[in-house]
């Protein structure tokens, strides 16, 4: 079991009323998984995958993540626990402007110990993969939405996590670069990559294995 | 990671030229105002400390207690020097030195050439006392006798060529109406610029006081002329030795009234100025005052570097989002932030330096000085250490505040700015233009306390007078001279006196009686002898009774006194009446008008004339027709070369002197003109790069406001009224500190100008001005934008 969630509750307090934004979630997630994350508007969704990914903090609970209880870490601990074993898509994209393809590939590795002809090879191997080698020196400004996205994507798995987080990952894109992210996501997860995605579209559920319905915080 | 950080910040430097022009602008700018105050502040304070028995050398001044309170005059007996050094074991030496400005143009002759420069006259202890290196000679003996002259080395090389075996070579000089020849004892090395006593050639003090005897005056107790020096030995107790001399003088000499102070000399530079006889301010208060105006502007400086980063980090927020993310720690933010805020910091020191490096030739104009750049290690370190304080300072808030915030509320762009922070900013701007407020009303002020000095009403016409030395042939024929001159048609009236008029040279003197006044002699007078025509000349306004004439043989004893004079006396129906004065008894036959012979900080002081007996005639004041100049110079310069051959013609301006007297607020006024200009421009990059960033960071807003049906004028209004609300806060901090140091300054003149509110309205006004103007672009393109731009980003 890669992460397992037990009674997981997160609020705010309003106008001395507590505002559940997750309420009593359970949920675990096998390596492997494809999960999708589906729900409304505010139901969620994102600060679930926030709370998975050790983005943010919950207020009750327990969360353990390949056997650390996240709960009890310390905050540098944490980042280093997500450093190694998670990498995030975001919707929009969140690519650094003044950095080229090539860098911003790059920039995680330089949180980890690696050299830098390590990274020069590992940014190479991943360039290759996706197809953008030619592209390597343009900055995220000179490229269509869906190639800024298959760099974020990029850069999320250049670190080699065992869990990618997606956040609305097609969201900016139009149907067709859609389709290309979601069948690289399908590929990663053949090779072992655990992927949990949210998602509004049927569509993109449809690549999971697997679906956790959220309304008001809870699981439905 | 550093390659990354250095790739980093450049292409945000390209991507934000603006921004960072403006950075880089204004600090440079700060850090090189900052760099010339420094210079100038450090030289100031080496003044006169280049004597190597700095620590125990003090001068002595003579206090004299009157109805107007303590009064310190430099002028000593000319035994004293002599006499401290007998009876007082304390003092390892002491020397007299005559005032370098009373023989400040001597003419020295060697064969058939003729070189006019300044010298003193010094007692044999001289070159004990201060440390001036002799080339040739030695130091216990060049002074000895009645028959030597020291010079400095380059006058040795303008009279002989070198200043190798010049030592008994002759020397014939003409002063205090003596012409005599003296053997070269000695040479030493140039003075110093650095020193306040600046002189060309020494000649024996035992000379002085023959030419004092030559005058019909004595060296006794009673006659105040050389300045006294004393080199106390190490160890002495200074307070305790103060108060032992204080009366020294007076068990001397019964009939003395002064008491002795002393002070140190190489404090008297800073300190020139006496309160109830104690040493109190002088260039000191502007050596604060300009530390203050560097630090001011560097603090601006730093301030708007602060309040841009802030603003440009945050613009760079997702860049900090994304890396925290992605798991950059947060101390890896927190250098990069630091490095980015120090290498700019480095970039604007080099920037400093070419502005200073330019400006250099310019600022030692204005403050008359000969600075400049020296890279010794200490200054070097000093330079690095400001770069990177300033630096740290402003990359302090980016570097630790942004870093703190979890990735999620910064991707998610939660992250508002909060009260506190944008309160901060607009107090600072606010801070900002107060300073340039007071700066602007500084300048005005100035500017116009110096024009109502320049153009207020003397008493007297100092416009188009000449005044020359009489030397030379000169002494024999002077009357016939005058004579002469005064024939041009374009001469309007020539005379004589002992003393040039303006300055505060003019001999002061004790022990007039009147009746009413036999038995205290407190009140000091100033004196001066004439010739006559000397106040018609000068255009002095009788207020009673008459001149000196030609027709009064009586007039050798008669005496014309100021109104203030007549009204500290206290004498009723003047004219007629009789004063002693020495052994002999004058009658007053005028009243003048009070006119101003000294600068418009000291109100006009009692003064008397006595017609001169001919030895004490020392120059000739010629007033010419307004507008011809020209020709009437060169007409007397005719008649002098046919009088006094072989002599050069030197004259000056009186009104020259004049404007001497005001240097200091000269300067002042100069250079507060180009930091208030810097305070200004620093003021308004500041508040350039922030409209920029709230014209920016309110995009959406403005988006809806316009979608919502707000015209472009009235955005604009909104966001110029904004920023021109906090300048009007700064113009209401600014007045009231202005008001009252405007105040303390003119206080320092005895006639000043009135405090107008237009010099307060007028520099707020300039203040709204500058910063709407700079604003307004920011406000008008904000406003101009296409409102779907600014919505769809979201």
């Amino acid at each position: 079991m890669l992460l397992n969630l037990k009674n997981i509750s997160k609020w705010v307090q309003s106008g001395g009323q507590k505002v559940f934004l997750l309420k009593d979630i359970n949920f675990w997630v096998n390596e492997g998984d494809f999960i999708s994350i589906m729900g409304p508007s505010g139901s969620g969704k994102s600060t679930l995958l926030n709370v998975i990914g050790m983005l943010d903090d919950f207020n009750e609970g327990e969360y353990s993540f390949l056997d650390e209880s996240v709960h009890t870490l310390k905050e540098k601990h944490r980042a280093n626990l997500y450093k190694q074993y998670v990498g995030f898509v975001f919707q929009a994209y969140h690519l650094i402007d003044e950095l080229t393809v090539k860098e911003n590939l790059e920039m995680p590795l330089l949180y980890k110990k690696h050299s830098a002809s390590e990274r020069k090879s590992l940014v190479g191997d991943m360039l290759d993969r996706f197809n953008i080698v030619g592209k390597k020196d343009l900055f995220p400004a000179q490229l269509s939405g869906g190639q800024q996205q298959l760099v974020g994507v990029a850069r999320a798995l250049i670190a080699s996590p065992k869990l990618i987080l997606a956040d609305e990952p097609t969201g900016n894109l139009n149907s067709k670069q859609g389709e290309e992210i979601m069948e690289i996501f399908t590929q990663l997860n053949k090779e072992g990559v655990t992927i949990i995605q949210v998602t509004h579209s049927e569509k993109n559920m449809a690549y999971g294995s697997r679906v956790i319905n959220l309304l008001d915080g809870s699981i439905v | 990671m550093f390659k990354h950080n250095v790739k980093l910040f450049l292409r945000t430097i390209k991507r934000y030229k603006t921004t960072f022009m403006i950075n880089v602008i204004g600090l440079s700018s700060g850090l090189a105002c900052v760099f010339l105050i420094a210079l100038w502040v450090l030289d100031e304070v080496q003044v006169d400390k280049f004597h190597e028995n700095d620590e125990h050398l003090y001068q002595v001044w003579n206090k004299f207690e009157s109805q107007e309170g303590s009064r310190v005059f430099n002028w000593t007996p000319s035994i004293l020097a002599e006499t401290m050094a007998d009876k007082l074991p304390e003092v390892k030496y002491a020397v007299s030195q005559t005032v370098p400005a009373q023989f400040a143009k001597i003419p020295l002759r060697v064969h058939d050439q003729i070189i006019k420069t300044g010298g003193v006259f010094a007692g044999k202890d001289y070159f004990n006392v201060f440390s001036y290196p002799l080339i040739e000679g030695d130091k216990d003996q060049v002074l000895e006798g009645t028959n030597s002259i020291v010079i400095s080395e380059s006058l040795a090389n303008r009279l002989f060529g070198s200043p190798k075996e010049v030592v008994g070579k002759v020397i014939e000089w003409d002063a205090m109406g003596m012409l005599e020849k003296h053997q070269v004892s000695g040479v030493f090395k140039d003075i110093p610029s650095n020193s306040t006593t600046q002189f060309d050639f020494i000649l024996p003090l035992a000379t002085y006081k023959k030419g004092i005897i030559h005058n019909g005056g004595k060296n006794d107790w009673v006659n105040n002329n050389p300045i006294t020096y004393i080199l106390l030995n190490e160890g002495t107790n200074v307070e305790e030795f103060a108060a032992k001399i204080e009366n020294f003088s007076k068990l001397q000499d019964e009939d003395v009234e002064a008491d002795l102070i002393i002070t140190k000399y190489s404090s008297n530079y800073l300190y020139s100025n006496f309160e109830n006889g104690k040493q109190t301010s002088g260039r000191m208060n502007y050596v604060y005052l300009f530390s203050c105006i560097a630090l001011f502007i560097l603090t601006i400086a730093c301030i708007n570097f602060m309040n841009l980063s802030t603003a440009n980090a945050s613009r760079r927020l997702k860049e900090i989002g994304v890396k925290k993310a992605l798991g950059s720690k947060r101390t890896t933010l927190i250098t990069q932030y630091f490095g980015e805020s120090v290498m700019t910091a480095f970039i604007s020191l080099l920037l400093a330096l070419l502005v200073v490096f330019l400006f250099i030739p310019q600022f030692n104009v204005i403050t008359g000085k000969a600075l400049s750049l020296s890279f010794d290690s200490l200054t070097f370190g000093l330079l690095l250490l400001i770069a990177l304080f300033t630096g740290i300072l402003a990359g302090s808030y980016p570097a630790l505040h942004l870093s703190r915030f979890k990735p999620v509320t910064i991707l998610r762009g939660q992250l508002k700015n909060s009260w506190g922070e944008v309160w901060v900013r607009k107090g600072l701007v606010i801070f900002q233009f107060s300073l340039s407020i007071i700066l602007i009303i500084a300048v005005l002020l100035v500017s116009q306390q110096v024009a109502y000095v320049q153009s207020k009403n003397l008493g007297m016409d100092k416009d188009n007078v000449v005044y020359f030395k009489q030397e030379g042939h000169l002494r024999e024929n002077a009357e016939a001279f005058l004579k002469e001159l005064k024939e041009f048609p374009s001469v309007v009236n020539a005379a004589m006196t002992s003393q040039n008029i303006i300055g505060t040279n003019i001999n002061t003197t004790g022990g007039l009686v009147w009746t009413g006044n036999e038995e205290e002699r407190q009140s000091r007078f100033k004196e001066l002898r004439i010739g006559h025509g000397f106040i018609e000349t000068m255009d002095m306004k009788l207020k009673e009774g008459r001149s000196f004439s030609r027709q009064f043989p009586t007039d050798s004893a008669a005496i014309v006194f100021n109104e203030t004079a007549i009204k500290v006396m206290g004498i009723k129906n003047p004219i007629g009446k009789t004063i002693h004065y020495g052994s002999r008894q004058y009658t007053i036959i005028g009243i003048l008008k009070d006119f101003h012979f000294q600068s418009f900080r000291e109100t006009v002081r009692p003064m008397f004339f006595r017609l001169n007996n001919n030895r004490s005639n020392l120059e000739f004041v010629v007033r010419i027709a307004a507008g011809t100049e020209k020709e009437t110079l060169v007409k007397l310069a005719d008649a002098y070369a046919k009088f006094n051959s072989g002599y050069v013609f030197e004259y000056s301006f009186l009104d020259s002197d004049f404007q001497a007297q005001y240097a200091a607020e000269q300067r002042v006024a100069s250079l507060s003109k180009y930091f208030a200009g810097l305070a200004i421009l620093i003021s308004c990059l500041g508040l350039f790069g922030l409209a920029m960033y709230t014209a920016e960071r309110r995009r959406k807003e403005i988006s809806i406001r316009k979608v919502l049906g707000q015209s472009a004028s009235q955005v604009t209004m909104m966001l110029s009224g904004e920023f021109a609300k906090l300048v009007l806060i700064a113009i209401g901090i600014a007045i009231p500190v202005a008001y009252l140091l405007a105040n303390n300054w003119l206080s320092g003149f005895a006639y000043r100008i009135p405090l107008k509110g237009w010099y307060f309205m007028g520099a707020g006004c300039i203040a709204l001005f500058v910063a709407l103007l700079t604003v307004g672009s920011q406000a008008i393109g904000a406003a101009n934008k296409n409102p779907v731009d600014g919505l769809k980003e979201e």
